[in-house]
């Protein structure tokens, strides 16, 4: 499906939740590079499907009921062999089905274990008054606790990019801290404009969080999104 | 048509009164006192007379045309009553001053709502309610008795407060030096809001700095297309009141539990190019600064002072609020040092140059020399308030090396502010922003350095 298909079958179905296979595509068909992300719908599959990504694999589970996929013991990290792959299944079933036995669970998101880069997190969000925020600061603990993110009202220009980008306490972070490798800072400018310009064209979009990306010293790439459509 | 508000031909006070005291009289006196050189209409049922003017029973009753009208009615459903008036006479401006309407809940919603349906029905611009409306030497609304003309300024005073509009209006014009040319208070903001204002004086071009405070954006979106559009144009400082999580929803993502009302608006005042003020006192003072000196090419500053002390904690502030204390070049070294018994440094400390050749051709020939040197682009000149500090400030040695170099100075006070209080307002204010603490000057320079360098790079 392509991503006004995906949105329009979603609001057929009355959900404002994307999954993340469905979020990642509408992304990757705008320009945003997403770690490849297969869904498999049985245990023989997942392994099939890990063979062909290449181990290590994550698995996540796929269910338009369960958004907190951690929360509900639906992620497993690192897999890398056909026994970790079926073990793995059997735990996320059977922990996603106790924590929510009501849940439609349609398998898991089968995708490669991304290479390791600095962590950060872009994303979107409908203020009542300025209408669509994106948002960009460094993943992982500084999220959580120091809140240190930048934010800009959409549309943005590059050079609201470059401001975001520069603005945040750690970014020396993305620098290169102490011989880690430099982030490739002007992929991440150019991420945050197409996200701005896709949500200034796409009414019904209520938030979006790309969480985390790993930036690169060439390139970045998104590991985990979420798209949530306003609701009707 | 927003023009109607602040350069009318005609204006009707519905609710004058000849009582001293009483809000209708007040408005009244104060546009007898200001420069208003149009028809006054009081509007009052019980009256014949007022200030001298003839007083008429209502609104439709007035012979010829109203541009204008201001009402300060006890009860709103005589304002609603009013507005049914003016849509009749054809008024197409109401500035309506009275509480009791949204603000309050309730039957003050609906009140309001009914004005707003018919000003909309009638195609008039409403001003308010509760507000104070607007203070400026063409005309004053306020309830708040002025006593002082207020001057012909470069500098416009915006937003929903009406204390703004009537107390800090009139304490501006009394006691301080800031060239001030409008107040306007605009409260409910129940038809015109921030966006008419800032889009009306960032294109009017006696207008050069435009402050404004707000308690809520009522459309962020067109406040962010307007605002960019002023500010490239001239500077606009924002100081946002009640930054809290109103408003503020169950996110499902991170970004959303992030997100806060108080972050949105920072960066729309970052995207747009407008100036942040954390009080009402910066509102002030960073006005002050933007409407008085040229704008520097960067953020290098010379630190100009009588003592040590003083300089090394300017110093630290300067670093503090991201403005560079560069050496100066050779060649001014050079120049002044038969005025110095060390190298002259930056802080230049004229100490010793005061005890050769005096306070005052000291600030005549080593400061200017210091100021003009390439590697400096603005300064901050550390007064302390003495006899002959006031001799060189009714001289206006400083005013003519800032026109004459083209450069930037803030001045700030350090002892004697009070003592000499009057005759530095007096003598230096209206041209030179001083202050009476380093912080307060320092970091409005931070922020006239920050417009400057952005304008351009833009």
């Amino acid at each position: 499906m392509t991503g006004p298909e995906i949105i329009k079958s979603a609001r057929a179905e009355k959900r404002t939740v994307l999954t993340e296979i469905e979020a990642k595509t509408i992304l990757g068909e705008i320009g945003i590079n997403c770690t490849p992300t297969i869904l498999a719908s049985s245990k023989e599959q997942a392994v099939a499907t890990s063979h062909e990504i290449g181990y290590p694999v994550v698995l996540k589970i796929s269910s338009k009921d369960i958004t907190h996929k951690s929360d509900a013991g639906g992620v497993k990290v690192n897999l890398a062999n056909k026994g970790e792959v079926e073990q793995a299944w059997d735990e996320i079933m059977a922990s996603c089905r106790g924590a929510y036995p009501d849940a439609d669970i349609e398998g898991v998101a089968v995708q490669a274990m991304a290479e390791m880069g600095t962590e950060v997190i872009m994303g979107m969000i409908k203020d009542p008054s300025f209408g669509p925020v994106v948002m960009f600061g460094l993943g992982g603990v500084l999220v959580e606790v120091l809140k240190d993110v930048s934010f800009r009202i959409v549309p943005i220009d590059k050079n609201d990019a470059v401001e975001m980008c520069g603005e945040i306490k750690g970014k020396k972070l993305l620098e290169g801290y102490r011989g880690q490798d430099p982030a490739d800072v002007a992929c991440l400018q150019d991420m945050l404009v197409t996200l701005s310009d896709f949500v200034d064209r796409t009414p019904g979009i209520e938030e979006i969080d790309m969480n985390p990306v790993f930036a690169y010293k060439a390139g970045a790439a998104v590991v985990d999104a979420r798209i949530i459509l306003s609701a009707e | 048509m927003i023009e109607l508000f602040f350069k009318p031909k005609s204006v009707a006070v519905i609710g004058a009164s000849g009582t001293p005291g009483k809000l209708g009289y007040v408005i009244v006196k104060n546009i007898l006192d200001s420069d208003f050189a149009g028809d006054v209409y009081p509007v009052n049922p019980k009256s014949d007379e007022i200030l001298g003017y003839k007083v008429y029973r209502s609104v439709t009753e007035i012979p010829g045309d109203v541009d204008l009208v201001v009402t300060a009615l006890p009860t709103p459903k005589l304002t609603v009553a009013t507005m049914e008036a003016c849509a009749q006479k054809g008024v197409k401006a109401v500035i309506i001053e009275s509480a009791g309407f949204a603000e309050m809940g309730g039957e003050g919603k609906v009140f309001q709502q009914q004005i707003v349906d018919i000003a909309r029905e009638n195609n008039i611009r409403v001003m308010g309610p509760n507000c104070s409306g607007i203070v400026s030497r063409n005309i004053v609304t306020s309830i708040y008795p002025m006593t002082k003309k207020v001057p012909d300024g470069n500098v416009v005073l915006i937003g929903q407060s009406g204390l703004l509009a009537a107390g800090m209006a009139s304490d501006i014009v009394e006691n301080e030096s800031l060239n001030i040319s409008h107040v306007c208070s605009f409260g409910n903001k129940c038809d015109l809001n921030e966006n008419d204002l800032l889009e009306y004086f960032g294109n009017e071009d006696d207008v050069d700095v435009i402050s404004m405070y707000l308690e809520t954006v009522s459309d962020g979106r067109n406040l962010t297309r307007i605002a960019k559009k002023a500010a490239a144009k001239k500077p606009v400082i924002f100081l946002s009141g009640g930054r809290t999580e109103a408003g503020a929803k169950a996110a499902m993502s991170h970004t959303g539990s992030i997100a806060s009302n108080a972050k949105i608006v920072e960066a729309a005042v970052k995207q747009t190019g407008m100036i942040m003020a954390d009080d009402f006192t910066e509102l002030k003072d960073f006005a002050k600064v933007f409407s008085t000196q040229p704008l520097p090419r960067g953020n290098r500053v010379a630190v100009i002072t009588l003592a040590g002390s003083v300089g090394v904690n300017v110093s630290d502030l300067c670093a503090a609020h991201g403005l560079e204390l560069p050496k100066l070049t050779p060649e001014t070294t050079e120049k002044l040092k038969d005025m110095f018994d060390t190298p002259v440094g930056n802080p230049v400390d004229l100490y010793y140059s005061v005890t050769k050749i005096g306070f005052t051709k000291t600030l005549e020939t080593t400061f200017p020399d210091a100021f003009r040197d390439p590697n400096i682009d603005a300064a901050v000149v550390i007064l302390a308030g003495f006899k002959y500090t006031q001799e060189a400030v009714q001289k206006k040695i400083i005013q003519k090396i800032v026109r004459e170099v083209g450069k930037p100075v803030v001045v700030c006070m350090i002892v004697g502010y009070n003592k000499y209080k009057n005759v530095i307002m007096d003598e230096m204010g209206k041209e030179l922003p001083v202050f009476p603490s380093l912080i307060s000057g320092v970091k409005a320079l931070s922020k006239l350095c920050q417009y400057g360098m952005r304008k351009q790079s833009s």
